[in-house]
Formats: C-alpha cells, sequence, structure tokens
C-alpha cells in the first residue's frame, strides 16, 4: 500500500511539473544598435535608454515572469549593424536561429527595422519595433510586429497639415514646399502629408520633391524652391540632413513664413549643437516626450528618466539625451509589462500580452495604444515650435492641437 | 534654375576638387589608391571641431595647424606603409586592401573616442547670409571654402611646377624606375608627396562642416567614392585634371539635384561609369598625364 501511495505520488508530481516548465536561468533578449554609419546618432540613444533599464531591471533582481512566477535576471544579447541593412538582416537572423532569444528588439528607425520585419514574420518571432514606423510593415496578416514608441508615419504628421489648414491658413498660408529624404520613415510622411494637404484643399503643394537621405547640402534645393515662393517648408529628413538644411537655409538667407523639421525638436540638443540658436529660432517640429511631460503610471517620470540618463551618460559622453532615448526606455517598460502578463514565452502569447496592454499602458512616452495590425496610434505627437527663452536659449512649444498646446505659435518671416 | 545650379556647382565642385586633390597627387606619384583619404579628411574636421571647441580657435587658422600637422604625420606613416607596399607584387591592389583596412580603424577608433554623432562648427565663424554671384544667393561660407580651395589648388600648382622639389616630384609621376637610376630620392620626394596629400585631406576637413553641414565618423567612405570619380573624370595621376573632375562633378550634381533629385546620388557612380565607356584616360587624358 505504501509504495502504491508513493508511485501515485510520483506520478502527480511529474504532472505538476509538466504542467508548470521550469523557469530559465535568464530572459534572453536580442537587440540590434548601429554605433556607427548614418544611423548612428538614432540608434545609440535608443540602444542606451534600453540598456539603461536593463541595468535597471538586473539591479533589482531581475525581471518578475508571471508565466514562472518569480524574478529573472535580463540577458542582453545585442550586435552592432553599423548602419548597413544587409549585415541587419544578418544578425536579426543570427538573434533568432543562433542565440535562441526570447524576445527581439529592432533597431532604431525604419531603415533598419525594414529587414527585421520579414525575418521575424518568417521565424514566428514577435518584433518588438521600436520606432520604425514605416507604414509598410504593419499588415493583418503579420501578428509578429508591434510598435513601441512613436506613431505609425501616416498618422504621425496630421497635425503638421491640420494646423496649416486652420491657422496657417488664417495667417496667409496658401502653398507649401515638400523636400523629403527617399526612405520609409520620411518617404511615408511626405506621402501622407501631400494626401492631406490635397485630400482637405486648403493648401497647395507647389513642390514636392526627394532627396537621396546621403544628401548633405541644400542650397541649391532652398534657391529652387525659393524661386517659387511657397509660404510655408517642409523638410523630412533623418538628423544630418535636418543639420544639413538648417544651416543651408541660414545661410541661403531665404525666409518662409513657416519652416518644419523633423529632427529640430526630437533631437533638440543634438540639432542646437550643430546648428546654433539662430537657425533654429521660430523653426516647427514635432514635440518628442522628451520635451513633453505626460504623467506616467508606469516607470519613471521625464524628469526622473533625464537625471537617470546623465548620471549614467554624462554630457559630453558622446550621445545626447532625446526622444531616442526615451524611445529606448520606453521599450524596456512594455517589454516589462509583457513579461508580468504573458502566460508563457511563446510567441503568440507575448503577441495576446503586448496586444494586452494597449490603450492601458501610460509612460512618460503618453498612452501606448495598438492598431490591430501592430501600428502605433496612441503616443501622439504635437506639432511645436522653437521659441526664444531668453538669451541664446530655445524652448520647443507645443502649439497644436489646442488641447496639447502649451504656448501661442508665431507665424511670420 | 539653371544658371543658379550651375554657379553653385562651379563653387562646390571647387571644394571637391581639394578633396580628390590629395587622393590624386598619392596616385600620380606612388601608383596607389588611398582609401583612407575620406577618412584624413574627417581628422581634419575633428581637429578643427576641437581647437574651436576647446581653444576657439577660428577655422582659418586651424587650417595652418592642420596642415603642418597632418603634412609631418604623413612623413612616418609613409615610411612605415609605402615602401613596402611598393615591393609588393601588385602593389595597386593590395593598397586598395591596406588603406581600407587602415580606414576602417581610423573610423573605429573616432566612434570609439567621440562616439558617432555629428559635430559642427558655428556657421557665424566664415560668415552668416548668402553673397549674391549672377543672381545666385550662395552661403558666405562655401564662398570662402572655394576660395580656400581654390588657393590650395595654387599652391599645389606652385609646389609642382615652380620649386624643384616639385620637379623631381614630376619625374617621379613621370618613371619611378627611371628617377630612381638618376639619383633622386624618390622615397623622400614620394613622403613629401604623401604629406602634402594628407594636410590637403586635413584641409578639406576642415571646411567640410561648411559645405557638407557636419563631420561623423562614417563620413570618409562616401567622401572616398565621390573624390575617387573626380580624379577618374580628371584623369587619374594627373592633378590639375582633378579641377575640372571636381568642377564636372559639382555642376553634374547641382543640375542632378535641380531636375533629378531623387537620383542624385547615384552621380559619383554614373560620371565614373561614362568616362571608363567613353574615354578611360580621363578627360585630360594621356598628353598632360605625365605632368
Amino acid at each position: 500500500m505504501k509504495s502504491k501511495l508513493l508511485a501515485v505520488g510520483m506520478l502527480l508530481a511529474a504532472g505538476s511539473v509538466q504542467a508548470q516548465p521550469s523557469a530559465p536561468a535568464e530572459i534572453k533578449v536580442g537587440a540590434l544598435y548601429a554605433s556607427s554609419g548614418p544611423y548612428a546618432s538614432i540608434s545609440m540613444p535608443v540602444f542606451d535608454g534600453f540598456k539603461l533599464w536593463v541595468d535597471q531591471v538586473n539591479a533589482g533582481g531581475g525581471v518578475e515572469v508571471k508565466a514562472f512566477g518569480k524574478k529573472i535576471p535580463l540577458k542582453l544579447i545585442a550586435y552592432d549593424d553599423q548602419s548597413s541593412t544587409a549585415t541587419a538582416a544578418t544578425l536579426y537572423n543570427q538573434l533568432i536561429t543562433q542565440d535562441h532569444v526570447d524576445l527581439l528588439i529592432a533597431d532604431s528607425g525604419s531603415v533598419l527595422t525594414s529587414v527585421g520585419v520579414p525575418i521575424a514574420k518568417e521565424h514566428k518571432q514577435f518584433l518588438f519595433d521600436v520606432s520604425g514606423t514605416g507604414a509598410a510593415f504593419f499588415t493583418d496578416d503579420n501578428p509578429y510586429v508591434a510598435l513601441m514608441a512613436d506613431p505609425v508615419s501616416t498618422i504621425w504628421p496630421h497635425y503638421i497639415s491640420d494646423f496649416l489648414g486652420d491657422e496657417g491658413a488664417k495667417a496667409g498660408i496658401k502653398t507649401v514646399a515638400i523636400l523629403y529624404s527617399t526612405n520609409d520613415f520620411t518617404g511615408t510622411q511626405a506621402a501622407a502629408l501631400k494626401g492631406f494637404f490635397e485630400r482637405d484643399g486648403k493648401v497647395k503643394v507647389v513642390y514636392y520633391q526627394g532627396v537621396p537621405t546621403s544628401t548633405s547640402n541644400y542650397t541649391v534645393l532652398i534657391n529652387n524652391i525659393a524661386a517659387l515662393n511657397p509660404d510655408a517648408v517642409l523638410e523630412l529628413g533623418y538628423v544630418g540632413n535636418d543639420i544639413a538644411f538648417l544651416r543651408n537655409l541660414q545661410d541661403s538667407g531665404n525666409q518662409f513664413k513657416f519652416v518644419f523639421s523633423i529632427y529640430a525638436g526630437t533631437e533638440k540638443e543634438e540639432i542646437e549643437k550643430n546648428v546654433g540658436v539662430s537657425a533654429l529660432t521660430n523653426i516647427y517640429s514635432y514635440v518628442p516626450p522628451s520635451n513633453y511631460v505626460y504623467k506616467p503610471e508606469v516607470g519613471m517620470t521625464q524628469q526622473e528618466f533625464h537625471a537617470a540618463w546623465d548620471k549614467k551618460y554624462p554630457p559630453g559622453s558622446g550621445v545626447a539625451f532625446g526622444a531616442n532615448a526615451v524611445y529606448g526606455y520606453m521599450t524596456g517598460l512594455v517589454v516589462e509589462q509583457t513579461l508580468a502578463t504573458t502566460k508563457s514565452l511563446d510567441q503568440m502569447d507575448i503577441h495576446n500580452a503586448v496586444f494586452a496592454l494597449s490603450g492601458k499602458l501610460k509612460t512618460l512616452d503618453g498612452t501606448f495604444e495598438l492598431r490591430k495590425d501592430g501600428a502605433q496610434i496612441g503616443e501622439v505627437t504635437p506639432l511645436g515650435q522653437l521659441q526664444p527663452a531668453g538669451k541664446d536659449e530655445l524652448n520647443l512649444i507645443a502649439v497644436y492641437p489646442p488641447d496639447l498646446a502649451n504656448g501661442k505659435a508665431v507665424i511670420g518671416k | 534654375m539653371l544658371i543658379g545650379a550651375i554657379v553653385a556647382g562651379v563653387v562646390f565642385g571647387l571644394y571637391y576638387t581639394l578633396v580628390g586633390l590629395g587622393l590624386n597627387l598619392v596616385f600620380g606619384v606612388m601608383r596607389i589608391v588611398n582609401l583612407a583619404h575620406g577618412d584624413f579628411l574627417m581628422l581634419g574636421g575633428i581637429s578643427a571641431w576641437f581647437l574651436f571647441t576647446s581653444f576657439g580657435l577660428n577655422p582659418f587658422v586651424s587650417v595652418g595647424l592642420v596642415v603642418v600637422v597632418f603634412l609631418l604625420v604623413g612623413l612616418p606613416i609613409y615610411y612605415l606603409v609605402v615602401p613596402r607596399l611598393l615591393r609588393s607584387r601588385d602593389s595597386e591592389m593590395l593598397s586598395l586592401i591596406l588603406f581600407f583596412g587602415i580606414s576602417q580603424m581610423i573610423e573605429a577608433v573616432t566612434t570609439i573616442g567621440l562616439g558617432a554623432t555629428e559635430r559642427s562648427l558655428p556657421p557665424r565663424l566664415l560668415g552668416v547670409g548668402p553673397m549674391v554671384i549672377l543672381g545666385t544667393r550662395l552661403p558666405k561660407a562655401w564662398i570662402f571654402s572655394a576660395a580656400a580651395s581654390a588657393i590650395a589648388v595654387l599652391l599645389v600648382y606652385v609646389y609642382l611646377y615652380r620649386t624643384r622639389l616639385g620637379t623631381l616630384t614630376r619625374a617621379v609621376m613621370v618613371s619611378r624606375e627611371e628617377a630612381l637610376a638618376t639619383g633622386i630620392d624618390v622615397n623622400f620626394v614620394s613622403a613629401v608627396a604623401f604629406g602634402v596629400s594628407l594636410a590637403l585631406a586635413g584641409v578639406a576637413g576642415v571646411f567640410a562642416p561648411f559645405i557638407l553641414g557636419s563631420i561623423t565618423p562614417n563620413m570618409g567612405v562616401a567622401i572616398n567614392i565621390t573624390a575617387f570619380a573626380v580624379i577618374v573624370v580628371g584623369t587619374l595621376g594627373n592633378p590639375l585634371g582633378t579641377l575640372l573632375g571636381g568642377i564636372i562633378y559639382g555642376v553634374s550634381l547641382m543640375l542632378m539635384q535641380t531636375y533629378l533629385s531623387s537620383w542624385a546620388n547615384l552621380l559619383p557612380n554614373l560620371l565614373l561609369i561614362a568616362v571608363l565607356l567613353i574615354r578611360p584616360e580621363g578627360i585630360l587624358g594621356r598628353k598632360t598625364r605625365r605632368a
């Protein structure tokens, strides 16, 4: 009788082991970054922001994983793709097939994410897309991707067209020139903007040209635009493009009523350092979470994060604080909340856990909300303007939409 | 628009003449391709940035320092690398590999030391605002950079055609073996030419923030491709052909930006293919190649 009871006990124990798999010693998180090349300036802040979160979590004993009912340390496996899509494709494959990572984090920006989306889909590995906002990445037949920290490119620029059609039209803005870099990120935004203007019919597009992302001089392009005398000029490029454009614009002496550049606000410190205050005065840009205070329910506030960033990466150490730093940290918060709720590390369970956060997760980046195809639609980007604030200082003021504005736009040359 | 593009192209092309000149001088004298030329240009820019942010030096002052330092640095690099390279069976091909490696090392060390982000100099250092030439508004910084390029080109001309060292340099360009047989200290002449080449790259680097917007550690490869197109168009080994190549490149780029902007980055490759198909010896051709 005793031996029968023992046998039954052993069977039950074996059953319970099968139902509750043993916890891994670590959660493997795979990530790519670009330490060199044209995308390094947007990639390194994201990676450093994410690393800051990993270090914080590990310092507290690891991340809480609901599936195992305990804290487990994170192991970050990161490779440098050097801004090359070919290298990135190889490394995404390596992270999935050789390193067998539990969670896969994309490199920053649309260009380096673009190669990761099909690879992740093919291997049925969920991709935490940090800031690859290209609209083509998100389709109903691909459940293995979600955009973490930026709205998708097709909805991102709608406040620009709304503002120009509303307050801009009242101030006499009737024509607009759009100059964009030909890549997924800015190309999609440019096409969306053109569509918005044509749909609304309030502002006429008189110039619509793409230039290679490697473009480093805009003097002739600005002169060509000036020859058409548009009221507003929208330049959509990466950091290097914006630096060259804003310097050339100031040097050319041409003035327009409304000038917009993406990174003037998004990476304000970086651009201001290279362009100078006078060239940036009254330029319009997006207001990123690094310059707008949202009330987080999870994670650090913007001020706390900025302080933590400055402590870990002191000013002048090579990577400046900005929106991309917030995006990296914000991605960490989504990973943390996902692991705290997922039933298992199965990739579809991870998908379900990420999508379950939609509309409920509020961080320093605003409200995390996903469309059913994985596109980010919650983290809005108000339109802002860099306005003088004392000698040699600029403040990025949110000017549109009215419910998010904390100042008034100054329109004019 | 057409006149504006041509005027801007000539000014912009003068800068690219400066960029290509050093590369062509090295090829002309040593028959090797310095694929790290763009990285030395980047180091020139970094030097100007450092001298301004640390000591407040104006780029016009930095140029003098950069010329001296880069010239002096070029001499030991030459003796360390080039004579061994020239003794090999296929020095042109091996130079591509060797200098590509040096290029990668420079980029990596700069990135590790300074980070990958953009660096620049305030536009006001060369004057803010436009200058109008034939009705075309051009940044003052462009005009000053082009003027500095023109002066550098002129000095190289004086060095090559009005000095004894220049005469010896041209003798080496015609035939290294014959120059050696006549008792010319070929290694010393070549070392000076190598140093002058690096100094030219350094000067181009000092003005890079004003022409290209900013400097990044990874900019070298793109600079090399363009510089290579410029010197092939103008004729490999002919420093004066570089002036023509630079201006053709500058004008073509501005015309592309005006009428076919999305395709502008194909230009160096298109020029290379066109010249290699139509006139492989370059526009100035063989007659003037031998200096």
